[in-house]
């Protein structure tokens, strides 16, 4: 084994580990640091649901080596709740942005970074920033309508509300239209 | 009642106060916060790993392997060829028509039958040294002529994908329902065509994984695995492992997505198991992505369609004719039950009166078919749609008024279509209204008309099909006159329990959760029936030891089933916590009812007992309640299906085996660009009718992801083969999954017809938006192509193939 | 999926890399972003023995203007191209063509040279390179040298980097509002892939990308161009000549067809003020 030794901080914590060196950043933050909030998806770097930040910047932890993460800063989904969930997280359960789960971790930091460089989003601009990260559950549209909702909450907090730009509705889901009660006893 | 008479026909309240909710999900939070418990999360003391040497060759002889080198790395503790987990393991569990001429193993044993089949598995410390070793293993192959086109695979001279069983047909029949050729010959008109659905697949996210761990103390092998279905066929996996059916527990974890692909999915299982059992070491295996897309005993649907519908000369179908080629690779674990599912709507929502119907099951140097999204109806909708626009086309008739004319009216359910299966329910012309009022499709005319003249086209294209849900198992053999096993049964069963502070645990008993909400709807179901609140509703999961029957999600029938399951263990709670109300409240049965979340005494509302009252009585106090009430509060449901009859004995008549069936409309408004064949979205309106929902918002987030993935298959994804049956598409670069980018803007409908069958009318929709998504956007392609004449007969229709069509269009 | 094992060396100056690549020998490749690299080592289609890390290379990381020419380090990631302002009035073309590459996160990483040196014939780096008739720095044992871009492509994935080469720096001429119209259109299956077929309009230059084993300047095309005939025209000269390979995203003839689109429409963004698509 080809053993390197590296120093990196990951959600605020520093570590200083002997890796080999063709581990996967993934492969370490899952099975050294226990961290298994950063899924493994494609293992080729195209599917996104590997993401993780390193010096605040989205990284597909899957093509990253874990020695390239010596010296660096790496933020995991694990960073964002304290205690509460973090207004992303509240977002995407009160938009259902999620059904499996598994890209979710990856997109919520993407969401974080879109958030961060741009707190007042577009629909379209949003759609543009997450097609980095598949989904395949849920087709996106609520997805979006969680990061537009993050946008929302996340500018409300912390002082004065800011409000948004003239946007695009979120995904319309109707009410569910009024029932015929007992209109189906007709039929034996 | 026996289970042969449709069940009694519900009166569907009005009044719920659960039952409808978009609430938040009861799943979400542990997935959010990245502590989802999949099931490469799990760690066991002492875990090795595995990883297999996959075969590069479509079709070969095994002739020799060496494992000495691969044995030797440091790190390794053992390598499995094909030929020791034949010793090790008997064949895989086969519900196809002969597996013993056809038979499956975990590993391929003298010869490899497709790209990326198993050929010896590796086990070591760590999945990097199991694959290091993979490497050192030498395979020498002889090579087989392979059989990749599922026409050339019928010629005489075709080399044979499995020996004994003297052709590569694995089955062929042709069904006859009805009077076709009555029906044939009394009508004017006959549309004819031949298309083609090239096979895609689920792709989830995660891949199956599995951890074994075979105790050899106590001879009980424990599989920790994101796939548990049909609990009660599990006794053959402890078959093909060698263990007593009795000494195998298979825990379920969440999965990553499925969509189908994780239905059954046991040779995953299998080869940890076998690992775990040689080793005496707890194993994972979890597929890597080439694994998953070469290998995963899940492809799609992958037909070539002759096909002849006839009409009246005002359009009013009549009867067809269906020739179907289904090309299954190189295995056939389910039989040809993907077209039961479409035998269960072949005729789509209209009043087709006869069918004939010839499935011909070939087998092919490939991947095998397994299930996804739709399970095989999703190509029939396609297929059925295709030919209703031709007839329109023919006809001169609009899209919209042929399909009036011919839908099952609102009056006529349950409607039995010639098939036998039933309709339960519907009201097709509001879901058409629905969708043609939130299209504005005048708009979209008077854009298109625009676009024509400044050279660009637009497409608009409209769909009405059928989403049946909850299946039967006679579908898995009605195919056979005299089938080894008929069986009937294809249960769902919940727990619930009920602690001494009246606080409610649902047990679930399959790999419920793919993705779908099952801990949101039995919360919801659960809060209903005792007026408590969804999110203080405890739900887990058992394994398959002193597990009750399960069938696990799959034809869209995890809601309906659930909901049966508590329905029927929350009349048993009640029952029970009634008697013991009575005496507490000294009162007769009569003057009892449930209410509020307890029991009271009727039109006193001061006299009552909530449930925790009752509860903890029942729980602690066996001295205070009468001799025949025994401790505890808990019941179980065994909810088996509603409704399934047998198929008669010609099998001109198959039963009814998927009696709850849906309707959507999809809309979708598209642009072709006739340079390079790309099509974008401009918006996509979608429809459903899936009967009461439980959580509207839930159902909506299967219609968006359901279409996105039937976008994918109408224009992305594609398992490519070339003619030496080398897989091209190995990798994300080239099997395309759609992103944000490619999915459109979405106008969702609701409509509610209940079914008169179910719990709260609720029909099965999981399937969601893929049943329709590729059935319009072929109608949407050649609307916007109609100038040029195109019509799309393949699928995807990828821009290589739109330029085809345009060009061979021109040259006419 | 993954890597096989190698030996990994961590440079911190471009000399220390050179030498560790030289002691690598055929063994050894360059680490940078790795976006390209990594997959195929997760793969193990490719699986060198040494790994030489020049992501702590700080002296590399830079975007110059020096001497007319725009110089981009070799470490220097695409996500800092796409944010430089020297790029987008030196050579505008690049930063309207850095935003089809890929997607963020993976321009966060991969570094601007990397792609030129991965040499992709269908990405649209080389290409625009080619278009502007940049040169490659490289430094080997033997000392510095600079390779045009017209020699540098000479297959897929290939170039004219030896062994025990390092490039350190790609450049291209410094625009100063001069030059002419630019653009870059590429089709995609989906959006961020790598192109089907595209075209780099830079001036009277044309290059194309995905059409052959190397990204092609197209010479015959481009008098016409210079000459102000139609964009129709010029597109069919570009592109008649071409035997594209086929894959499974589209066959040869459609990959031509696709080709000449991109280049009647590059040409006429460029003609309108320049652009993606």
């Amino acid at each position: 084994m080809n053993a390197v030794r590296i120093a990196t901080t990951v959600n605020g914590v520093r570590y200083e580990r002997d890796v080999e060196a063709r581990m996967l950043l993934v492969d370490f933050l899952r099975e050294e640091l226990d961290l298994v909030g950063t899924h493994v998806g494609c293992e080729h770097g195209v599917c996104g649901t590997c993401t993780v930040l390193m010096n605040g910047e989205s990284i597909r932890s899957c093509i990253t080596f874990a020695v390239q993460a010596d010296g660096q800063e790496i933020t995991t989904v694990e960073s964002l709740a304290n205690g509460d969930m973090h207004p992303l997280q509240e977002a995407f359960w009160e938009q259902q942005g999620l059904q499996c789960g598994y890209c979710t971790p990856g997109m919520l930091l993407r969401a974080q970074e879109i958030l961060a460089a741009n707190p007042d989003p577009t629909r379209e601009q949003v759609k543009e920033e997450i097609s980095s990260n598949l989904c395949r559950c849920t087709g996106y549209a609520f997805i979006i309508d969680a990061v537009l909702d993050a946008a929302q909450r996340m500018r409300t907090i912390g002082g004065e509300p800011a409000p948004g730009a003239d946007q695009e509705p979120a995904t319309e889901v109707p009410e569910v239209p009024e029932r015929v009660p007992g209109g189906e006893e007709a039929r034996a | 009642m026996t289970l042969t008479e449709h069940p009694p026909t519900r009166v569907v309240s009005g009044e719920r106060k659960w039952v409808g909710q978009s609430i938040r999900r009861l799943e979400d939070p542990k997935f959010l916060l990245g502590k989802g418990g999949y099931i490469d999360d799990m760690r066991v003391r002492g875990m090795l790993h595995a990883a297999l040497v996959r075969s590069p060759h479509a079709h070969a002889r095994i002739a020799s392997i060496d494992t000495t080198a691969a044995k030797q790395l440091p790190g390794v503790f053992a390598v499995v060829t094909g030929a020791d987990a034949a010793e090790l393991t008997d064949p895989m569990p086969d519900f196809g028509p002969a597996p013993d001429k056809t038979t499956w193993r975990c590993l391929a044993v003298d010869k490899v039958r497709y790209v990326g089949e198993g050929v010896v598995a590796v086990l070591a410390e760590s999945r990097y040294i199991a694959e290091d070793a993979a490497d050192l293993v030498e395979v020498e192959y002889e090579l087989l002529e392979p059989v990749v086109d599922p026409e050339a695979a019928l010629r005489d001279d075709a080399a044979l994908v499995h020996e004994p069983l003297g052709s590569n047909v694995a089955y062929e029949r042709t069904f006859t329902f009805g009077d076709v050729e009555r029906d044939f010959a009394d009508s004017e008109v006959v549309v004819k065509d031949r298309l083609r659905w090239h096979r895609s697949g689920g792709q989830p996210l995660e891949t199956v994984g599995a951890i074994a761990n075979f105790d050899r103390g106590t001879g009980m092998l424990t599989i920790n695995t994101n796939t548990l279905s049909f609990t009660s066929y599990l006794f053959l996996l402890a078959g093909t492992l060698k263990v007593p059916a009795n000494k195998l527990d298979v825990i379920p974890h969440p999965a990553g997505g499925s969509f189908g692909s994780k239905l059954w999915a046991v040779k995953v299982s299998a080869i940890a198991g076998m690992l775990s059992k040689v080793s005496g070491r707890p194993v994972k295996y979890l597929e890597d992505r080439v694994d998953n897309i070469a290998n995963c005993d899940h492809h799609g649907s992958d037909r070539v369609y002759d096909v002849e519908l006839a009409l009246s000369r005002e359009g009013i179908m009549r009867s067809m004719r269906v020739r179907s080629l289904d090309d299954y690779g190189a295995y056939i674990q389910f039989g040809v039950g993907h077209h039961g599912n479409a035998l269960a709507q072949v005729t789509g929502p209209y009043r087709i009166g006869s069918v004939q119907y010839t499935v011909t099951a070939v087998m092919t140097n490939k991947c095998q078919q397994g299930a996804y999204r739709g399970f095989g109806s999703e190509v029939n909708n396609w297929m059925l749609e295709r030919m209703v626009d031709l007839a329109a086309k023919e006809l001169h008739l609009d899209p919209v008024e042929i399909r009036r004319r011919n839908f099952i009216g609102k009056d006529e359910f349950p409607y039995y279509i010639p098939t036998g299966n039933v309709y339960d329910s519907g009201d097709y012309e509001r879901v058409l209204d629905t969708a043609l009022e939130l299209a504005d499709l005048d708009r979209w005319r008077a854009e298109q008309a625009k676009a024509r003249e400044e050279g660009r086209y637009i497409g608009i294209g409209l769909v009405t099909c059928a989403e049946r849900s909850v299946f039967s198992a006679t579908e898995f053999w009605f195919w056979f006159d005299e089938p080894g096993a008929p069986v009937t049964s294809m249960p769902e069963s919940v727990t619930l329990s009920v602690d001494a502070t009246g606080g409610i645990t649902a047990t679930l008993y399959s790999c419920a959760f793919w993705g779908n909400s099952p801990e949101t709807m039995v919360a919801q179901l659960v809060a209903e029936e005792f007026d408590c609140e969804p999110q203080d509703v405890s739900v887990v999961y058992a394994g398959s030891r002193n597990g009750l029957p399960a069938t696990g999600p799959g034809g869209s029938r995890t809601t309906v089933m659930l909901a049966g399951a508590v329905e029927g263990a929350s009349g048993r709670i009640k029952d029970k916590a009634l008697k013991v109300a009575e005496h507490l409240l000294e009162a007769a049965p009569d003057d009892l009812e449930w209410a509020g979340g307890g029991v009271q005494v009727k039109g006193s509302p001061d006299k009552r007992k909530s449930l925790a009252d009752i509860a903890i009585q029942t729980h602690l106090f066996k001295h205070s309640l009468p001799e025949e009430i025994e401790s505890g509060l808990e019941a179980s449901k065994v909810y088996d299906h509603p409704y399934t009859t047998m198929p008669n004995a010609d099998r001109s008549n198959l039963g009814v085996f998927y009696p709850f069936v849906g309707h959507a409309c999809h809309i979708p408004i598209i642009e072709v660009d006739p340079q390079t064949g790309e099509v974008t979205f401009l918006k996509y309106i979608a429809v459903h009718d899936c009967g009461t929902l439980v959580n509207p918002r839930s159902l909506a987030g299967h219609i968006t992801g359901g279409t996105v993935q039937g976008i994918g298959t109408a224009l992305f994804e594609e398992y490519v083969y070339d003619e030496d049956g080398n897989l091209q598409t190995q990798s994300y670069m080239d099997y395309l999954i759609p992103t944000a980018m490619e999915a459109p803007e979405f106008v969702i409908g609701h409509c509610e017809t209940p079914s008169p069958w179910t719990p709260h009318g609720i029909k099965g929709g999981g399937e969601g938006g893929r049943m329709m998504a590729p059935a319009a956007i072929a109608a949407a392609i050649d609307d916007a192509l109609a100038p040029l004449g195109v019509r799309a007969t393949a699928l995807p229709a990828t821009p290589a193939r739109i330029v085809e069509w345009i060009e061979s269009a021109w040259a006419r | 999926m993954k890597p096989a094992p190698f030996t990994y060396h961590r440079a911190t100056t471009a000399k220390e890399a050179v030498e560790m690549l030289a002691a690598a020998g055929d063994e050894g490749t360059v680490l940078a972003g790795g976006q390209s690299l990594v997959p195929l080592m997760n793969f193990r289609v490719a699986q060198p023995a040494h790994l030489v890390d020049i992501n702590y290379v700080d002296e590399l990381d830079y975007i110059r203007l020096d001497d007319g020419w725009l110089a981009i380090g070799a470490r220097t990631r695409q996500a800092a191209l796409e944010r430089s302002g020297d790029v987008a009035k030196a050579a505008p073309l690049l930063s309207e063509a850095i935003r089809s590459v890929a997607h963020p996160p993976v321009r966060h990483r991969g570094t601007v040279v990397g792609s030129v040196v991965h040499a992709d014939p269908a990405a649209e780096l080389p290409a625009c390179v080619l278009a502007l008739d940049g040169e490659l720095t490289l430094e080997g044992p033997n000392g510095e040298r600079r390779v045009p871009a017209r020699e540098f492509f000479t297959g897929p994935l290939m170039t004219a980097k030896q062994t025990g080469e390092l490039v350190t720096e790609v450049r291209v001429p410094a625009r100063n509002g001069e030059g002419g119209g630019h653009a870059l259109v590429e089709f995609s299956r989906r959006h961020a892939d790598f192109a089907v077929a595209g075209a780099a309009v830079s001036g009277d230059a044309i290059a194309l990308f995905g059409v052959a084993d190397t990204p092609v300047r197209a010479t015959d095309a481009e008098a016409r161009l210079a000459g102000g005939a139609d964009p129709a025209e010029i597109a069919a000269a570009a592109t008649d000549g071409l035997r594209p390979n086929g894959d499974v995203h589209g066959g040869s003839a459609y990959r031509r067809r696709v080709a000449r689109a991109c280049v009647e429409r590059a040409i006429r963004g460029a003609r309108n003020g320049g652009g993606a698509s």
